[in-house]
C-alpha cells in the first residue's frame, strides 16, 4: 500500500489562500494530501506552528505567501522567509528531513501554479516515507 | 510560394453571377451537407475561400466546381444565405471562361447584351442567308403527300455547313480543353500522373458522363436529375444525328410513325421539352435553390433550346400535313434559333459543360489516384 | 468559562460539495464530536432558510459557536457573520470550513475528499473552542477623496463625487488630463469624436469647486486605512502637499505593447508599419499618407500584436478588433478605391454595436484574412520593384489552408494593451494584488468588480483589465457610487482582529516594534512593555509570531486557535487510505 503522506499548509489570506480558491474555482485537480489553514499574512506562521505540527504527526509543512514586493502588509512575506530558511536548519537537527518543510509564492491568480505545487510537494514528501516525530515523542513520553 | 490575393476578383465574379459572397463567415455547413465532397476535395467552402481572396491560379487548378451539380442543399443550409450553391455555379461560368482562349466566353458571360446582341446577329444572319441563298420553295407535294424540304434545304449543303461548324466549334472547344487539361493538370506541380492512370480513370468518367451517376447522388432531387439527364441525351442523340446522320434524318419521305426515324425523333423531343419546361417553370417559379438565381446564360440557352424543340415540332407536323410554306418557314426560324445556340453556347458558355464537367471528373479521379500513389510510396520510403 | 455548545452546519451547495463530498456522513461524524450539540448539512447553507437554520438552532439549543462546512471563507464568512449577529452571537464565535474550492472542486476520490472535509471541519470544530467575542470598531469616513489618473475613469469618478458635493483629489501623472481617450480620433463602433466628448469634461474637471488637480504629480506613499488615507505629493513647483482623504480611487489606465518585441512585423525598421496609436494621430491630421507622403493604395491592419499570444500576452485585448473595423470604415472613407486587408487572428468585436460595425464593414470591400497564432505570425517583407507596393505580408490563412502574400503600403499594428509600467510599483505603495499579467484585481471577479481586497481602495478603468470607454465609466461610477454611499454613512465598520498585549507577560524586549510594518507598536516607558495602537495595526500578525513570550495574540488568529487547528486537523481518525 501506498504511503499517504498527511500536509499541513499555512497559507496567507490575500494571495495564497486565493490562488488556492482559484485552484478550486478553475476545478484543478491535485493530491488530497493537502490540508489548508488560513493565516492573515505569511508573516503570522510561527514557527511553533511548523514544529507543532510535525509533532501532532503531519508528514511535511508547507508555506505558502505573497511574491516578494506583493505583501499586503508589505513586509510579512520577508519576516516569513528569514524564519523558513532557520526553521529547515532547526528541524534537521531535531532529526526531520528539511525537505519535509517547504516555502513557495503563491499569487492570487497563481491556482494552477498552487495545483502543480501540491501535487509535486505530496510526491517529495511520498517519497520520504513516513515522519515518526510523533511515534518518537508519544515513546519517549 | 505563397500566392499573390487580389482583392477585386470578386467584383469580377460578380459579373458570372456571384451574389452575397460577403456574407460567408466560412463555418463550414455548407461542406458538411454536401454529398459529393470528400476528403482532400472539400467544396464549397474551400472553393468560396479561394475565391474571396482571389486565388485565381488556385481556382483554375482545381476543377472542383465541376463536381457540384447544384443540388442546393448547401444554400438551404447556409445560416447566412451566402448562397454557396451559386457561387459554385458562377465559378462554373468563371472557369469556362478562363478556358476559353479566345475571350469570346468572358464577353458573352459578362454581359447580357453582348450576348443578346451576338444571338440576334446569327439569328437574323440565318434568316437572310436562307432568303438570298436558299433553294426552290416548291408548293407541290412529294408523291408521298410530304414537303419538299430537301430542294429547299439540300441535306449536303446543310450538311456541309453543319460539317464546317462542327469543325470550327471542336477546334474551339477542344484548345478549350487543352487549355483546361493544361491548368488543371500540367501547371499543378503537386502530382505527378502516371500514364497507366490516364488510362485506368477513363471508364468512370465515361459512365459518368453517360449516367450522371454523380448527379443522382444528391438525394434531393432526382426528378431534376431525371430531366437533366433527359435533355443531355436527347440533346446529344440529336447532336450525333444531326452531325452524321442528316441524310437519313432529314427526308422527305413519311415513315410510319413506329419507324426507328420518328421514334428517335419523338424521343428526342420529348427530352427536349421535358427537360426545357422544366427548366424554365423552375426558373419562373423560383422554389428549387438551383432554380432561385438565373444568370442571363441560363435563360437564353434554355429558351432557345425550348424554341429549337417548338420549331422542331412544327417542322415536322406542317411537313407530315403537307404544308410546304409553315414548312419552309419553320425550318428557316428552326435553324435561326439553332445557330446562334451552338455557336455561343457548345464552346463558349453552358454547354461546353458537357464535356468540362466529366472531363473534371475525371482529371480529379486521376489526381486523388496519383497523390494516393505518392503519399504510399513516401510512407514506404519512411519505413 | 461558560459551556462550549457548538454548532455544525455542512453545506451541500446543490451539487458542488455533495456530489464529490458524503456530506451526511460528515455531519453525522461530527456530532459525536466532543462540544458539539448539534450537526446539519443543508442543502444551501448561505440561503435565507440555510441562515434561518443556524439562527432558529441558535437559539433552540442555546449554541454559543457556529461552524459552518461550505465554500471559502472569503466568498460567505461575512454572511454567516451576519447570521451570528442576527441570532443575537458575537460573530467571531464562528468559524468556516473550505469544503468546497479546498476539497470537493480538486479532488477526484469521494472517499479521500470525505476524510479530507471531516479533518477540515474537525479542525475548525477544535478551533472554535477558543474564539473570543470581539468587539466591532468603527472608524470616521473622511469625505475627500484620493483619484490617481486622469483618463476618463478618473475624471468621470472625479466628476461623480464632486457633483455630489464631496472633495475630490485628482493626481495625474503627465502635464494634461484625459489619457488615452484623448489621443484617439474618433472612438469605434459609434464615431464619436473622442475630443468633443471628453474636453468639455476636461474643462468641468479644471473649474470644479471639489475637485482639485494636481498634474505631473505621483504618488511616492500612501499610509492609512479606510476612512483615514494620507499622502505627500510633490508636484511640478517642488511643492510638498500632505493630503487626507477616507477613499483611494485608483484609474492609472494602460499601456501599450512595443510591437518591435516581435520581428515579424519590422516595426522601428519598416516607416510604414504602425502601431494604432500612432494611426489616431494620422487621422487626427485629417489625410492619411505614407511615410513618404503618398496615399498609400494598399492598406493591410494586423490585429493581436501581442494579444492571445503565449509569447506575449495571453489575454485579449478588447479593444482592438473593433478598432481595427473602425480603421477599415475610415480608410474606405479616405480612400475609396484602396484594397483594405484585416488580418486577424478571431474577430471578437464585442459590445453595443459591435458586431453591426463588423457586418457592415464586411460589405465594404474589406478583405477579412485569418492567421494562426501557432502556426507562425504574419511576416512582413519589403516588396521588390516590380510587386507594385511596398510591402508583402506572408502567412498561412486559416480559412482556405494556402499560403499567401498580401501587398501593403501602410501596415496598422492592433498593439496589445498592456498593464501600466507603474502599476506594480503602486500596487505596492497601495498594498493592493495584481493578477499574473500585472492588472489590479478586484475584490471578486464576478460579485464585487470594483473594490479590492484592501477596503477603502478601489480600481477602476484599464488598470484592472483592458477596457473600453463605456464600461471605465460605468467602473468609474460603480466605485464613486460605493464612497459615495460610505461617505454618507459617515463610518465604517472594520476588521478588529488587530494584535493585542498582554501586558503581564510582556518582557519588554521590543521585537514586536522591529517587525510591525505599520509601526502601530510602540513602547510604554513607564510599563516597560509594548502598546498596540488598534487604529494602525491592520492585524497581518507578524509580532505574535515574533514575540518570545507569547505576549501578543493577534486576535482571532491566536496561537491557541492555530495550534487546536493543527490537532483536529491531524485527527488520527481521518487519515487518508491509498489514493
Amino acid at each position: 500500500m501506498d504511503f499517504e503522506p498527511t500536509i499541513v499548509s499555512f497559507l496567507c489570506n490575500w494571495c495564497s489562500y486565493t490562488g488556492a480558491d482559484l485552484a478550486g474555482t478553475s476545478r484543478m485537480k491535485y493530491a488530497h494530501n493537502i490540508r489548508i489553514i488560513r493565516v492573515m499574512c505569511s508573516g503570522r506562521i510561527d514557527p511553533i506552528f511548523v514544529l507543532e505540527s510535525f509533532k501532532d504527526g503531519a508528514d511535511g509543512v508547507l508555506i505558502c505567501g505573497c511574491h516578494p514586493g506583493d505583501c499586503h502588509y508589505h513586509e510579512g512575506n520577508y519576516k516569513c522567509l528569514r524564519r523558513y530558511h532557520l526553521l529547515k536548519k532547526y528541524i534537521a537537527q531535531m532529526g526531520i528531513d528539511p525537505g519535509r518543510l517547504h516555502l513557495e509564492w503563491i499569487s492570487a491568480s497563481e491556482g494552477k501554479q498552487f495545483a502543480e505545487l501540491a501535487d509535486s510537494f505530496t510526491e517529495t514528501v511520498r517519497g520520504l516515507g513516513p515522519c515518526h516525530v510523533k511515534e518518537i515523542i508519544e515513546n519517549f513520553a | 510560394m505563397a500566392t499573390r490575393v487580389d482583392p477585386n476578383f470578386m467584383h469580377d465574379l460578380e459579373k458570372f453571377g456571384v451574389k452575397n459572397w460577403k456574407d460567408c463567415f466560412h463555418c463550414g455547413n455548407c461542406t458538411a451537407i454536401c454529398q459529393l465532397t470528400e476528403k482532400d476535395i472539400l467544396f464549397p467552402r474551400k472553393t468560396i475561400r479561394q475565391a474571396q481572396m482571389g486565388l485565381k491560379d488556385k481556382l483554375a487548378s482545381n476543377g472542383d466546381p465541376w463536381l457540384c451539380y447544384y443540388c442546393g442543399e448547401c444554400s438551404e443550409t447556409c445560416p447566412r444565405d451566402a448562397n454557396p450553391g451559386e457561387i459554385m455555379m458562377a465559378l462554373r461560368r468563371y472557369l469556362t471562361s478562363i478556358y476559353d482562349w479566345t475571350g469570346f466566353s468572358g464577353f458573352l458571360y459578362k454581359s447580357f447584351t453582348a450576348h443578346l446582341f451576338v444571338m440576334l446577329f446569327l439569328f437574323f444572319a440565318v434568316i437572310i442567308s436562307f432568303l438570298l441563298f436558299g433553294g426552290l420553295m416548291l408548293s407541290e407535294l412529294t408523291p408521298a403527300g410530304g414537303v419538299q424540304l430537301n430542294t429547299f434545304a439540300h441535306p449536303e449543303m446543310i450538311a456541309t455547313i453543319d460539317h464546317i461548324l462542327l469543325l470550327s466549334l471542336s477546334l474551339f472547344l477542344i484548345t478549350n480543353i487543352l487549355n483546361m487539361y493544361y491548368k488543371v493538370i500540367v501547371k499543378d506541380k503537386s502530382v505527378k500522373i502516371p500514364i497507366w492512370i490516364y488510362i485506368s480513370e477513363i471508364g468512370e468518367a465515361v459512365v459518368h458522363f453517360a449516367t450522371q451517376l454523380r448527379f443522382s447522388k444528391c438525394n434531393k432531387s432526382r426528378m431534376y436529375w431525371f430531366g437533366h439527364w433527359f435533355l443531355m441525351i436527347g440533346y446529344v442523340t440529336m447532336f450525333i444525328f444531326i452531325i452524321f446522320f442528316l441524310t437519313w434524318f432529314q427526308t422527305e419521305d413519311i415513315h410510319a410513325w413506329y419507324h426507328p426515324q420518328r421514334l428517335i425523333g419523338y424521343i428526342i423531343t420529348a427530352g427536349f421539352l421535358f427537360g426545357t419546361v422544366y427548366f424554365m417553370i423552375g426558373r419562373v417559379r423560383k422554389k428549387k435553390e438551383i432554380f432561385k438565381y438565373s444568370h442571363h446564360s441560363d435563360w437564353i440557352f434554355v429558351v432557345l433550346l425550348f424554341m429549337v424543340a417548338l420549331t422542331g415540332i412544327l417542322i415536322h407536323i406542317f411537313r407530315v400535313n403537307g404544308l410546304p410554306f409553315a414548312t419552309y418557314y419553320s425550318y428557316i426560324i428552326h435553324l435561326a434559333f439553332e445557330v446562334p445556340m451552338v455557336v455561343t453556347f457548345v464552346a463558349f458558355s453552358k454547354w461546353s459543360h458537357l464535356a468540362y464537367r466529366p472531363l473534371a471528373i475525371y482529371f480529379t479521379n486521376m489526381k486523388k489516384k496519383a497523390s494516393a500513389l505518392q503519399l504510399k510510396s513516401k510512407l514506404s520510403v519512411a519505413v | 468559562m461558560e459551556e462550549v455548545r457548538i454548532g455544525v452546519y455542512v453545506c451541500w451547495c446543490g451539487n458542488n460539495i455533495a456530489k464529490m463530498v458524503d456530506v451526511e456522513d460528515v455531519s453525522r461524524e461530527m456530532e459525536t464530536l466532543p462540544n458539539v450539540v448539534i450537526s446539519r448539512d443543508y442543502k444551501y447553507m448561505c440561503s435565507d432558510p440555510g441562515q434561518d437554520l443556524i439562527i432558529s438552532d441558535v437559539k433552540k439549543h442555546k449554541l454559543n459557536r457556529v461552524v459552518v462546512a461550505a465554500c471559502s471563507p472569503r466568498i460567505h464568512e461575512l454572511t454567516f457573520r451576519k447570521a451570528l449577529e442576527n441570532a443575537g452571537l458575537n460573530p467571531y464565535m464562528f468559524q468556516m470550513a473550505n469544503i468546497r474550492e479546498h476539497v470537493s472542486w480538486v479532488h477526484r476520490s469521494r472517499e479521500n475528499a470525505t476524510k479530507k472535509a471531516k479533518s477540515l471541519v474537525a479542525a475548525a470544530i477544535n478551533r472554535i473552542q477558543w474564539h473570543e467575542a470581539l468587539n466591532k470598531r468603527s472608524v470616521e469616513i473622511d469625505p475627500a477623496t484620493l483619484i490617481v489618473g486622469g483618463g476618463i475613469s478618473g475624471i468621470s469618478a472625479a466628476l461623480e463625487i464632486a457633483d455630489s458635493g464631496k472633495q475630490v483629489y485628482l493626481v495625474e501623472k503627465t502635464s494634461q488630463l484625459g489619457g488615452y481617450a484623448a489621443q484617439i480620433d474618433l472612438i469605434s463602433p459609434f464615431m464619436y469624436n473622442a475630443a468633443q466628448l471628453i474636453n468639455p469634461k476636461i474643462e468641468h474637471v479644471y473649474i470644479h469647486p471639489n475637485i482639485k488637480v494636481f498634474l505631473n504629480t505621483q504618488i511616492e506613499e500612501i499610509s492609512g486605512y479606510i476612512g483615514n488615507f494620507e499622502t505627500k505629493i510633490t508636484n511640478s513647483e517642488n511643492q510638498s502637499i500632505e493630503l487626507k482623504f477616507g477613499n483611494i480611487i485608483l484609474a492609472i489606465g494602460l499601456s501599450t505593447f512595443n510591437p518591435s518585441k516581435i520581428q515579424n512585423y519590422k516595426y522601428g525598421i519598416i516607416p510604414d508599419v504602425v502601431t494604432s496609436l500612432e494611426l489616431e494621430q494620422v487621422l487626427k491630421s485629417g489625410k492619411i499618407l505614407t511615410n513618404d507622403g503618398n496615399v498609400p493604395q494598399n492598406i493591410a491592419i494586423i490585429h493581436c500584436v501581442g494579444s492571445r499570444n503565449s509569447n506575449y500576452h495571453e489575454y485579449c485585448s478588447r479593444l482592438c478588433c473593433k478598432n481595427a473595423l473602425k480603421y477599415s470604415n475610415l480608410v474606405r472613407s479616405a480612400i475609396p478605391d484602396a484594397n483594405i486587408f484585416e488580418i486577424y487572428a478571431d474577430m471578437r468585436a464585442m459590445g453595443n454595436g459591435c458586431e453591426e460595425l463588423y457586418s457592415a464593414t464586411s460589405l465594404k470591400n474589406v478583405m477579412f484574412l485569418m492567421f494562426d497564432q501557432k502556426n507562425g505570425l504574419p511576416e512582413v517583407r519589403e516588396a521588390s520593384s516590380k510587386d507594385n507596393c511596398k510591402m508583402l505580408i506572408e502567412f498561412d490563412e486559416k480559412l482556405s489552408g494556402e499560403r499567401i502574400e498580401v501587398p501593403a503600403d501602410l501596415v496598422i499594428l492592433m498593439v496589445a494593451k498592456e498593464a501600466h509600467k507603474e502599476a506594480k510599483k503602486l500596487a505596492q505603495t497601495v498594498g493592493i494584488s495584481m493578477c499574473g499579467n500585472q492588472f489590479f484585481i478586484e475584490r471578486h471577479p464576478k460579485l464585487d468588480p470594483v473594490a479590492t481586497t484592501t477596503d477603502g481602495i478601489y480600481v477602476v478603468g484599464s488598470c484592472q483589465a483592458p477596457k473600453d470607454i463605456p464600461d471605465s465609466v460605468a467602473q468609474a461610477r460603480a466605485a464613486a457610487a460605493r464612497i459615495l454611499g460610505t461617505i454618507n454613512k459617515g463610518s465604517v465598520e472594520v476588521e478588529v482582529t488587530t494584535a493585542k498585549v498582554n501586558e503581564d507577560t510582556c518582557c519588554g524586549c521590543q521585537t514586536c516594534i522591529s517587525v510591525c510594518p505599520y509601526t502601530a507598536i510602540s513602547f510604554d516607558e513607564e510599563k516597560q512593555v509594548s502598546v498596540v495602537n488598534e487604529v494602525l495595526c491592520k492585524g497581518c500578525g507578524t509580532c505574535g509570531s515574533a514575540c518570545p513570550t507569547g505576549a501578543i495574540r493577534s486576535q482571532h488568529f491566536t496561537d491557541r486557535q492555530i495550534l487546536s487547528q493543527i490537532k483536529g486537523l491531524l485527527d488520527k481518525s481521518f487519515e487518508l487510505q491509498e489514493g
